[in-house]
C-alpha cells in the first residue's frame, strides 16, 4: 500500500457522466464514497437523463452539471474538467473518469495512485475491468484497436479472472470507465476528440497520449466493475451524430475514424481497404445469422466516414500539432493479424466443440468429495488405458474399421471401376467440369453438370485438390460414417448400447451398403450416410407444423445434398409427401382445420421443391429427360431384379450373392405385426421396399449408354434398410423383458430365428467381404484404356471399340473418346448416341460399312481403336473395309486412321475442298483464307458461335446435325461456346443456396436481446 | 392391423407386377451374314471353272475398285484370269483348275481366315508350285508367310498387299532346294485368302499337280476322309502310293498314330503306331496299305497339335498325277455347289449317318441317306448343281474325289464361309474406363 504522504501529492477529481443510468448509479455512488483513498472532488455531468439519475446524484450530494441530451462523453468530461478549480503547481491533479454503469472496488483509486506514484511518465492509468453481473469475468486489462477496427482486449471471450493478467502493463489505452488521467496532460492534449461522442474515444485518447510522449498503463490491482450498458444496448444512444441511434454503427464508424486519424499517412490506403473488406465480411456474417440491421451498420459505418474525408484530414492535422513521436510508436500495441486470426479460429473451434460436445454438468468429481481416509495423492478416478476398449462404441467401431481395412485392401489408391470413372488429378478439373457450358464428351454435350461434382470439388479443395485421395478416403471411411450416422438415430430409440451398436454394425454391412461401396455408387453411399439424420431432424413428419421454418430449411439443405447426388431422392420424397398430403387432407375433411392443413402443405412442399431449386438446372433438365430421376452418378450399370431387391439386395456387380440373404425382410414382416412402434417403422420400410421392387423391373437408357439397363434401386433400399434396422432395434429393446416374463410361445421362436438369421448373415457377409468382396469392381488402378499416343493430338476424336462384360456375357460396345479415358462427372453429361455414327459402327463390325470411314470423317473421328482382347475376325473385317489405314497394332489394341481430312474444325471451300483448321479444346482462334463454310464437328448447340472480323457468322445445322457456319469473306475467326445461360443458372443456384443457408442458419440476437445472465 | 395388411399387399402387388412386367433387356443384338468368298485367280496356262448353285449368285472381280457386284447368270463360270469375290450366301462355290493334259485339282472358294496351313508343295528343282495370296479387302494388308521343310523352319516372308490385289509366290523361293514343304499363311491385317498349287515337272515332262486345300489350325486329331487308292488292273504295276506329310509346329516332338479306315476294315499300318515326329521339321512317311477299296480315310492322333496331308500318286490316262488329300473339320449342315462335277464323296466316322439333298440343274431335288461305319462312299448324281448336307452324325468327316480328263482332284466337304453372327455394337461410355 502506498504511503499516505505520497498519495497526498495527488489530487483526484472524480467526474461521473450519467445518462439514464439509474439502474447502476446507486452502486456507483456508493462505491465512490467508500474508497479507501478518498476522492477529493466528485462532480457529476448529467446529459439530460430521463430517469431518476439526477435525483439520485442530488440525494448523494454530488455536484451536478447539466448537459444536453445529445452531449457526447468527451464533451461531458470537458465540461466537468472546466468546472474544476485551476491547477496547483505543488500537487499532481488527476481526473478519475467514472461511467454511471461502473462501480470501482473500494481500493481502486488507492491502487491506481499507487501505480502512478513511482511512474511520473504515466499520463493515464486504468483499472482491471470486471463484469458487472459476473464479477469473475474479466472484461479488460487495457485496450487496443485491430487493423480492421475491432476493439482488442487480448482476452478470451468470457475469460475467468484468476489473476492471470495481474500486474502493471504498458498498454495503448485503457477504458474511460475508471481511467485516471493527469489533468495537465488531458488539457495539453485537448481532451477527448469531439468527433468521438461515444465509443473508441478511449483508444483515441490513449493513442494521442502515446504519441505525445507519455505512457498509459493498466494497473490490475485496481478493480472496477463495468456493466457496459451502451455497448450492450442497455440504453439508447442519443449523442449528436449517432446516426439512427445505433451503437454498432457508431462504434464501427468511430473505430475507422480512430485508425484513419491516428495512423501514419502511408498506412491509410491499406487501412481503408482492410476496413472496407472486414466490414463486408462481417456484414455477410450478420446476414447469415439474419441480422440485417447489424450488417447495414457495418457498411454504413465505413461509408459515412469515407464519404467525408475532410473530417479525417482535420483530425490528422489536429493530431499532428500535439505529436512528439512517430505514430509508429504504437505499432507494438496493435495486435498482429495472425493473433486475430488465431483467436478467431480458436473461437470458431470452441463454438463447434461446444455445439457437438456440450459440457455435461456434474460429470466432474472434486477431489474433495473423496473419502476422507483416502490418500489425496491417489487419483479419485483410476482407469487403465485399455479399458477404453470395453466401451461398446470403441470396440464396435474398431472392429468395423479392421474389417473395412481388410476388405478395402485393393482400394488403397486412386479408385476406378464399377460405376466410378477415373478421378481427375485435381479439384480444378472438377470445378472446370462443373462450371463449363460445353463438355468434351463423345460428340460433345451442353447438359448441366450434376451438382454432386461441386460437392466433390469443395471437399477436394479442402484436401488441397487431391480428388483421388478424397475418393479413397470416402470409400474407406464410408462404413464407419454409416455406422456413426445410424448410431445417432438408434440412440434415440434405445438406451442399450449393445443393441444400438450391433444394429448400426449390421447397417454398415447391409447388402445395399456393401453393393454400393463395391460398385462405386457415390449417391447410394452418400444416402447411406446422410439419410439416418433425416428422421432425427424430421421427427414430426406427420405433425410437420411442429417444426420451425428454420428446421424445415435445414432439412431442405440436407435434401439438397441428396438431390445433388441423385434425383431418386426426389422421387422418394415426392412419394412420401403425396401420402402425407393425402393424410392431411383426410384430417382436414374430418376437423375442417384449414390453417393447419395449409401450414402442413406449405412445409411439405417447401421440403420437396426447394431442394429441386437448389439443384437447378440439373434438376430441371430431368423434367425433359425423366430417366435422370432414376439414375445415379457415374457409369450406368444394371441393378438386380425384383427377386433380389425384395430381399434388400440391390444386385448388380459387387453385390452380395443371392444366397446371402439379409434379415431385412424378415424383420420388417415380424415388426409389421408387432404391437410396438416397430410397426410404424415396418410400414415405412415396406413403403420403401415396394417401389424399390417395382422400379427394379424397369430398364432405362442413360449416362452415355444406349442400351437399356435395369434400374439400380439402392437409394430406395437405403430407406428400407434404415426402417428395418430401426424396427429391429425397437423389437430387441423391449423383447428381452417380454420374453423373460412370459411362457414359451411363438415370440420366443421368432426372436431366436431373427437372432440366428442376423448372426449368420453377419458372419458370412464379413467372410465374403474380406475374401470375394475384396476383388469387387472398384479397385485402385493406374491403367488406362486409351494408349498414350492417342492423347498426344489434342482433342482428337477416336472411336473406341471394346468387348465389355464378364466371360460368357461379353458384348461389343463403342464410344467416342477425346483421346483420354473418361473422368468423374463425364458419364453424367454424356450425350445420346448419334444415329449415323451408330449405323457406321454397326456396319464397321459386320463388314458392310463401305461408307463407315466417310461417316466417321464427317463427324471428326480421326481414329478407330479396337481395344484388346477383341475378336480377330472383326479386326480382319475392319481391315477389309476401305477408308481405314492401320496406324498401329500393339498388345493394347489396333488403331486405324480414318482416311480423309477430318478434325474438329474443318473449312470447306466453295469447290468442296476440305481444309483442317486449328482448334483448341472448346474455343478456337484461327483464320480462313477465302469464303466458304466452317464445319465444327461437335453436336449442334445454339450456343456455338463464330465471329469473323467482328461479325457473327450465320449458323446452320448440317445434315449430320453439326454446327455449320457460313464465312462470306476471308479473315480471322473466333470460335466460342457462349456460356451465358450456364452462368445465369449457376448464379441462380448460388443465390438459392445462400438464401436457404441464411434461412436455415441459427438467428443471431441483438445485444439488447441477450439476457444479463448470458452476457455475464 | 389394417395398415399392416395394406403395406403387405402393396409389397406383394409390387413384386407380382415386377415379375410379370419385367422388361427383358436384350443386351446384345446380332447381325447374321455369310462373308463373301474368294476364288483363286487363274494363272497363266491354267483353266478354271467355278461351280455355282444359282445363276443369280453375284460376284465382282478382285481388280474392280467399285464395290458393285453382278450376277454370274451361269452355273459354271470359267475364270479367265482375275480372282473373284463371290457373294455365295451360304452355298460354297467350288473351283476346278486344270492344266490341259497335265493335271487337275479342286478347291473350295472360301472367306477370309485368320490362319491357313498348306501341307503340300515342294521347293526342289521339280517344283513349279505357287502360292497365291489374295487381299480382297479395301485396305492394305500385311501377311506373314512361314515355310517349313524337312530342314526345319525357314525365314519368315512378310508381304504387303495393296487393297484388292494378289501376289503369287513361287514355292521354290520359300525353301529353295527342299523337297517337303508346309506353308503357314498368317495375315497380320487385311482380308486375306491364300491358295496353293503344287505342280511338279521334270524338264518338259509334267509330273502332275494339284490344288492344296488349307487347314485352319493344327490339331491333335486329324481326319483325312477321302484318299484315292487306285487299284492296279490285273497285270498292271501298282501305281498308287501314298505319302503322309506331317509337321508339328510346336516346340515339342509329337507322337503320332495313324489309323486307316477303309472298306476292308480299320487298322493301324505297321510302323504308324506312336511314331515320333520331330517338331518344326516336315516329315514324310510312306503309306502303302494293302486294301482293295478305291478310297480310304485316315485318322491321325497326336499328343501335340500337328498339321498333315496325304499325297497320293494316281495315273490318269497313263499320265502321272498326284492328289493332296487334306484333313477336314467335322461335317456340319452346309451346301456346296457341284455343277459340272460328279464327285465321289467319302464319309469317315465310327458311325456314319448323313442325309444329303441333291439339287439338280433343272431345279429338282432328291434326298440320299448314307449310312455305314468307318467309311462310306457316295457318288453325286449327274446333273447335280448342289448338294446340301441336311443332317450329319457327329464326328463325321467328308471329302470329295473328282476325276476328270486332265486329272484327279480332292475337295474337302466343308463350308467356305460360315454364317457369321456379328454382334451389333451398342454405344456405352463404359468402354472408356479400364
Amino acid at each position: 500500500m502506498a504511503s499516505q504522504a505520497s498519495l497526498d501529492r495527488h489530487r483526484v477529481s472524480a467526474i461521473i457522466v450519467t445518462h439514464d443510468g439509474q439502474t447502476w448509479l446507486p452502486e456507483t455512488v456508493a462505491a465512490l464514497t467508500s474508497q479507501t483513498r478518498a476522492i477529493d472532488i466528485i462532480i457529476a455531468v448529467d446529459t439530460d437523463s430521463q430517469d431518476n439519475s439526477l435525483q439520485l446524484l442530488k440525494s448523494a450530494r454530488i455536484q451536478v452539471i447539466n448537459a444536453e441530451r445529445t452531449c457526447g462523453f468527451g464533451e461531458a468530461v470537458s465540461m466537468g474538467v472546466d468546472s474544476l478549480k485551476p491547477r496547483h503547481a505543488d500537487v499532481i491533479e488527476w481526473i478519475w473518469l467514472i461511467h454511471d454503469d461502473c462501480a470501482p472496488a473500494p481500493t481502486a483509486l488507492e491502487f491506481l495512485l499507487d501505480a502512478v506514484n513511482e511512474r511520473p511518465q504515466v499520463a493515464m492509468v486504468g483499472p482491471k475491468l470486471l463484469g458487472w453481473h459476473d464479477r469473475t469475468h474479466i472484461l479488460e486489462v487495457g485496450i487496443s484497436i485491430a487493423g480492421n477496427g475491432a476493439r482488442w482486449t487480448g482476452l478470451e471471450p468470457l475469460e475467468y479472472d484468476q489473476g492471470q493478467h495481474d500486474g502493471i502493463h504498458d498498454v495503448l489505452s485503457v477504458s474511460t470507465a475508471g481511467a485516471l488521467i493527469r489533468r495537465d496532460i488531458f488539457e495539453e492534449i485537448g481532451g477527448f476528440d469531439k468527433n468521438l461522442a461515444l465509443f473508441r474515444d478511449d483508444v483515441d485518447f490513449g493513442w494521442r497520449t502515446r504519441v505525445a510522449g507519455h505512457t498509459v498503463v493498466a494497473a490490475t490491482r485496481a478493480v472496477v466493475f463495468h456493466a457496459q450498458a451502451s455497448a450492450t444496448e442497455r440504453r439508447t444512444i442519443d449523442v449528436e451524430g449517432a446516426l439512427l441511434h445505433r451503437p454498432l454503427l457508431l462504434d464501427r464508424r468511430n473505430a475507422a475514424y480512430v485508425l484513419l486519424a491516428n495512423s501514419s499517412w502511408w498506412m491509410i490506403p491499406w487501412l481503408s481497404l482492410q476496413l472496407l473488406s472486414s466490414a463486408m465480411a462481417r456484414a455477410i456474417g450478420y446476414l447469415l445469422v439474419k441480422l440485417p440491421g447489424y450488417a447495414s451498420d457495418e457498411l454504413l459505418a465505413v461509408a459515412t466516414l469515407l464519404i467525408k474525408p475532410g473530417l479525417i484530414f482535420r483530425a490528422r492535422r489536429d493530431r499532428k500539432a500535439h505529436r512528439f513521436v512517430s505514430s509508429r510508436i504504437v505499432s507494438s500495441y496493435i495486435p498482429p493479424r495472425w493473433s486475430q486470426l488465431r483467436m478467431s479460429i480458436s473461437r470458431l473451434l470452441e463454438g463447434i466443440r461446444s455445439r457437438l460436445l456440450p459440457d455435461i454438468g456434474g460429470s466432474s468429481q472434486s477431489i474433495l468429495d473423496s473419502v476422507e481416509d483416502e490418500d489425496l495423492l491417489v487419483p479419485t478416478k483410476g482407469s487403465r488405458w485399455f479399458n477404453v476398449f470395453r466401451k461398446p462404441e470403441v470396440s464396435g467401431f474398431l472392429f468395423l474399421a479392421v474389417i473395412t481395412l481388410i476388405a478395402s485392401r485393393m482400394r488403397l489408391g486412386s479408385l476406378i471401376g464399377g460405376a466410378l470413372p477415373a478421378s481427375p488429378s485435381g479439384a480444378r478439373d472438377l470445378w472446370r467440369s462443373y462450371f463449363e457450358s460445353w463438355h468434351q464428351v463423345g460428340m460433345g454435350s451442353s447438359q448441366a453438370s450434376p451438382p454432386w461434382i461441386a460437392v466433390l470439388a469443395i471437399l477436394a479443395t479442402v484436401l488441397f485438390g487431391k480428388t483421388p485421395l478424397l475418393l479413397t478416403l470416402f470409400f474407406l471411411l464410408a462404413p464407419l460414417a454409416m455406422m456413426w450416422s445410424i448410431l445417432t438415430l438408434f440412440r434415440k430409440l434405445t438406451k442399450n448400447s449393445w443393441i444400438s451398436l450391433s444394429a448400426s454394425f449390421i447397417y454398415a454391412i447391409s447388402p445395399v451398403a456393401i453393393a454400393a461401396i463395391n460398385s462405386g455408387r457415390l449417391a447410394t453411399v452418400v444416402a447411406l450416410i446422410v439419410a439416418p439424420q433425416v428422421p432425427i431432424l424430421l421427427i414430426n413428419w406427420k405433425k410437420i407444423e411442429l417444426h420451425t421454418w428454420r428446421q424445415i430449411f435445414t432439412l431442405t439443405l440436407i435434401f439438397g445434398l441428396l438431390y445433388a447426388f441423385t434425383l431418386v431422392t426426389f422421387v422418394i420424397l415426392a412419394g412420401l409427401v403425396i401420402f402425407a398430403v393425402v393424410g392431411d387432407y383426410q384430417g382436414f375433411v374430418l376437423n375442417g382445420d384449414r390453417p393447419l392443413f395449409l401450414t402442413r402443405l406449405y412445409r411439405r412442399f417447401v421440403l420437396l421443391l426447394v431442394p429441386f431449386l437448389l439443384t437447378a438446372p440439373y434438376s430441371f433438365e430431368a423434367l425433359i429427360s425423366p430417366s435422370k430421376f432414376l439414375s445415379e452418378p457415374g457409369i450406368s450399370l444394371p441393378g438386380g431384379g425384383a427377386h433380389l431387391v425384395i430381399l434388400g439386395n440391390p444386385g448388380g456387380v459387387g453385390s452380395l450373392p443371392w444366397w446371402l440373404i439379409s434379415p431385412m425382410l424378415l424383420i420388417l414382416l415380424v415388426a409389421l405385426f408387432s404391437s410396438s412402434r416397430a410397426k410404424g417403422f415396418a410400414i415405412y420400410g415396406l413403403g420403401f421396399l415396394a417401389p424399390a421392387v417395382l422400379f427394379s423391373s424397369l430398364s432405362i437408357s442413360t449416362h452415355g449408354n444406349s442400351a437399356r439397363e435395369r434400374v439400380w434401386v439402392g437409394t430406395f433400399l437405403v430407406g428400407a434398410t434404415i426402417a428395418a434396422s430401426a424396427a429391429g432395434v425397437v423389437i430387441l429393446d423391449r423383447i428381452r423383458g417380454v420374453l423373460v416374463s412370459s411362457n414359451f410361445h411363438y415370440r420366443h421362436i421368432l426372436a431366436a430365428l431373427l437372432l440366428i438369421v442376423t448372426a449368420l448373415y453377419s458372419i458370412v457377409t464379413i467372410g465374403w467381404s474380406i475374401s470375394v468382396g475384396a476383388t469387387s469392381p472398384v479397385q485402385s488402378s493406374r491403367s488406362t484404356v486409351m494408349p498414350a499416343f492417342l492423347s498426344v493430338e489434342k482433342d482428337t476424336k477416336t472411336l473406341v471399340l471394346r468387348e465389355v462384360g464378364s466371360f460368357g456375357n461379353k458384348s461389343i460396345q463403342y464410344y467416342i473418346s477425346r483421346g483420354r479415358d473418361i473422368t468423374l462427372g463425364e458419364p453424367d453429361v454424356a450425350p445420346r448416341q448419334t444415329l449415323r455414327i451408330a449405323v457406321a459402327a454397326q456396319e464397321l463390325i459386320d463388314g458392310s460399312g463401305i461408307s463407315s470411314s466417310q461417316t466417321f470423317a464427317d463427324f471428326g473421328i480421326k481414329y478407330v481403336f479396337v481395344k484388346s482382347p477383341f475378336d480377330r475376325s472383326i479386326i480382319r473385317t475392319i481391315d477389309g473395309l476401305g477408308g481405314f489405314t492401320r496406324a498401329s497394332a500393339t498388345t493394347n489394341g489396333v488403331v486405324w486412321r480414318v482416311q480423309g481430312v477430318t478434325g474438329r474444325l474443318i473449312f470447306v471451300g466453295a469447290d468442296g475442298e476440305r481444309t483442317l483448321l486449328e482448334a483448341g479444346e472448346v474455343g478456337a482462334r484461327t483464320t480462313v483464307d477465302r469464303p466458304g463454310r466452317v464445319l465444327l464437328t461437335e453436336s449442334y448447340d445454339r450456343s456455338w458461335q463464330i465471329f469473323e472480323n467482328g461479325y457473327r457468322l450465320e449458323r446452320i445445322e448440317s445434315e449430320q446435325g453439326l454446327p455449320l457456319f457460313i464465312a462470306t469473306e476471308s479473315g480471322e475467326i473466333s470460335l466460342l461456346h457462349d456460356g451465358t445461360i450456364r452462368r445465369a443458372w449457376l448464379s441462380f443456384e448460388l443465390i438459392c443456396w445462400i438464401f436457404v443457408i441464411i434461412l436455415a442458419a441459427p438467428s443471431g440476437r441483438r445485444k439488447r436481446e441477450i439476457s444479463e445472465k448470458e452476457l455475464a | 392391423m389394417k395398415r399392416s395388411i395394406y403395406a403387405l399387399l402393396a409389397l406383394a402387388l409390387s413384386f407380382t407386377l415386377a415379375t410379370l412386367l419385367t422388361v427383358t433387356t436384350k443386351s446384345s443384338v446380332f447381325s447374321e451374314s455369310y462373308p463373301a468368298v474368294v476364288c483363286p485367280p487363274t494363272l497363266s496356262g491354267l483353266s478354271s471353272q467355278i461351280s455355282l448353285s444359282s445363276r443369280k449368285t453375284a460376284f465382282q472381280r478382285l481388280s474392280n475398285r467399285s464395290t458393285k457386284t453382278i450376277p454370274f447368270n451361269v452355273l459354271r463360270y470359267p475364270v479367265s484370269k482375275d480372282s473373284l469375290v463371290i457373294s455365295a450366301t451360304g452355298v460354297t462355290p467350288v473351283v476346278w483348275q486344270s492344266r490341259a493334259g497335265s493335271w487337275a485339282g479342286g478347291a473350295i472358294c472360301s472367306g477370309p481366315t485368320s490362319s491357313q496351313w498348306f501341307v503340300g508343295g515342294s521347293s526342289d528343282v521339280t517344283s513349279r508350285g505357287r502360292l497365291m495370296v489374295i487381299n480382297s479387302g479395301l485396305s492394305e494388308a500385311i501377311v506373314d508367310v512361314q515355310a517349313y521343310s524337312e530342314n526345319g523352319k525357314q525365314p519368315l516372308v512378310s508381304l504387303n498387299l495393296k487393297s484388292k490385289s494378289y501376289i503369287v509366290l513361287n514355292l521354290d523361293s520359300l525353301a529353295t532346294g527342299d523337297k517337303s514343304l508346309t506353308v503357314h499363311v498368317l495375315p497380320r491385317s487385311g482380308r486375306i485368302n491364300a491358295f496353293m498349287i503344287d505342280e511338279l515337272g521334270a524338264g518338259l515332262q509334267s509330273l502332275g499337280g494339284d490344288l492344296v486345300n488349307p487347314i485352319t489350325s493344327p490339331s491333335r486329331t486329324l481326319v483325312i476322309p477321302a484318299i484315292p487308292n487306285q487299284i492296279p488292273k490285273k497285270g498292271q504295276k501298282a501305281s498308287g502310293s501314298h505319302t503322309l506329310r506331317v509337321l508339328t509346329p510346336s516346340d515339342v516332338d509329337a507322337n503320332v498314330t495313324v489309323e486307316l479306315l477303309s472298306a476292308d476294315g480299320r487298322f493301324i499300318p505297321v510302323g504308324f503306331n506312336s511314331r515320333r515326329i520331330s517338331s518344326g521339321i516336315v516329315t514324310e512317311l510312306r503309306l502303302s496299305p494293302k486294301i482293295s477299296a478305291s478310297a480310304f480315310a485316315v485318322r491321325i492322333k497326336s499328343d501335340e497339335p500337328i498339321v498333315a496331308a496325304i499325297s497320293s500318286r494316281v495315273t490318269v490316262k497313263g499320265r502321272k498325277d498326284f492328289v493332296w488329300s487334306t484333313p477336314t473339320p467335322a461335317l456340319v449342315p452346309m451346301a456346296m455347289a457341284v455343277t459340272g462335277l460328279t464327285p465321289l464323296i467319302a464319309f469317315a466316322s465310327d458311325s456314319i449317318a448323313v442325309k444329303v439333298e441333291v439339287t439338280y440343274l433343272n431345279g429338282k431335288k432328291s434326298l440320299a441317306t448314307i449310312k455305314g461305319s468307318d467309311i462310306a462312299t457316295w457318288r453325286v448324281p449327274n446333273a447335280a448343281r448342289s448338294i446340301t448336307i441336311i443332317k450329319a452324325s457327329s464326328e463325321t468327316y467328308a471329302g470329295a474325289l473328282v476325276a476328270s480328263a486332265n486329272g484327279y482332284g480332292y475337295l474337302p466337304i466343308t463350308p467356305g464361309s460360315l454364317l457369321t453372327r456379328v454382334e451389333i455394337p451398342s454405344s456405352n461410355i463404359r468402354v472408356l474406363i479400364p
